[in-house]
């Protein structure tokens, strides 16, 4: 009869765990962003049938009022800017924690600066009567851009907390990736509703 | 009865045109390339993304692996 040897649990080796790939907050940011591109992607296209129906091919549509390009072009330099030192603030981050609090400061007051211009432009357009109800256009313009406007306050407030977290010196380099994945998506968005809805 | 659903999926599989759909006849040409073009597009969006983000994965695996073969490519 043959004896077993039991080895005592503390001896036994730790099970080896594989680093994983990336984070869970990174991984949970990327599945939330592809659904939110196909929303996007949803109203972009909705806005393309509709505006290639207009009558006349008219559009702005007859007596509505004229976006704002040139200032909404300026907004829009300064969300690209804000994306590009939030990078900066990433590389930052990455040599020495302390250095990315000016980066990351300059990236949250510019998209501050975005989010206020654009209420702005909606209080001035709404006073020349485009509004929701005015017409497919109008109901375009505060769907698909109201709706990036969501996101861009729900990350400028991600952005704050990370700030927040890094002046106190908690911030992780994971936490600083996922809430940047939510920004760059806010980012990079914007340029494509700009051409497809403001051009 | 099996041959007869295969040859009746076969023939589902390349539909006629459809006279009362708008996407397949419209009286504008800007219209017409509306659909098609948005119809790409959202086939085309999900299937690149889900690529990219494969090749993107397998990308990562292998630097991981490189990781842990070499300890000093760590990057802090």
């Amino acid at each position: 009869m043959s004896e077993s040897v039991a080895i005592p649990l503390q001896h036994r080796p730790e099970p080896v765990r594989p680093k994983p790939l990336l984070s869970n907050g990174v991984l949970g940011m990327m599945i939330f962003i592809f659904t939110e591109v196909m929303i996007f992607a949803g109203f972009i296209s909705a806005h393309a049938v509709v505006r290639s129906q207009a009558a006349g091919q008219m559009w702005p549509p007859f007596g509505q009022p004229r976006l704002p390009v040139q200032e909404t072009a300026l907004n829009t330099a300064a969300l690209l800017v804000s994306g590009l030192v939030l990078v900066v603030a990433w590389f930052a981050f990455r040599k020495e924690r302390s250095r990315a609090r000016i980066p990351l400061l300059l990236s949250i007051l510019l998209g501050a600066f975005f989010v206020y211009f654009q209420g702005l432009e909606w209080v001035a357009l709404l006073g020349e009567g485009l509004t929701i109800q005015s017409s497919s256009y109008g109901g375009f313009f505060y769907l698909i851009v109201g709706a990036h406007a969501i996101h861009a306050v729900a990350a400028l407030l991600a952005l704050i907390w990370a700030g927040v977290r890094l002046n106190e010196g908690r911030l992780t380099r994971s936490e600083l990736a996922t809430v940047s994945a939510f920004w760059y998506f806010v980012v990079l968005v914007w340029p494509v509703l700009y051409i497809k809805v403001y051009l | 009865m099996m041959r007869a659903s295969i040859v009746m999926l076969l023939l589902l599989a390349f539909p006629d045109a459809g006279h009362a759909c708008a996407v397949c006849f419209d009286s504008s040409d800007e219209n017409r390339l509306a659909f098609m073009a948005t119809t790409a597009f959202l086939t085309l969006l999900p299937l690149g993304m889900v690529t990219g983000a494969g090749l993107w994965l397998r990308k990562r695996v292998r630097q991981v692996k490189l990781e842990e073969n070499d300890p000093d490519l760590l990057d802090n």
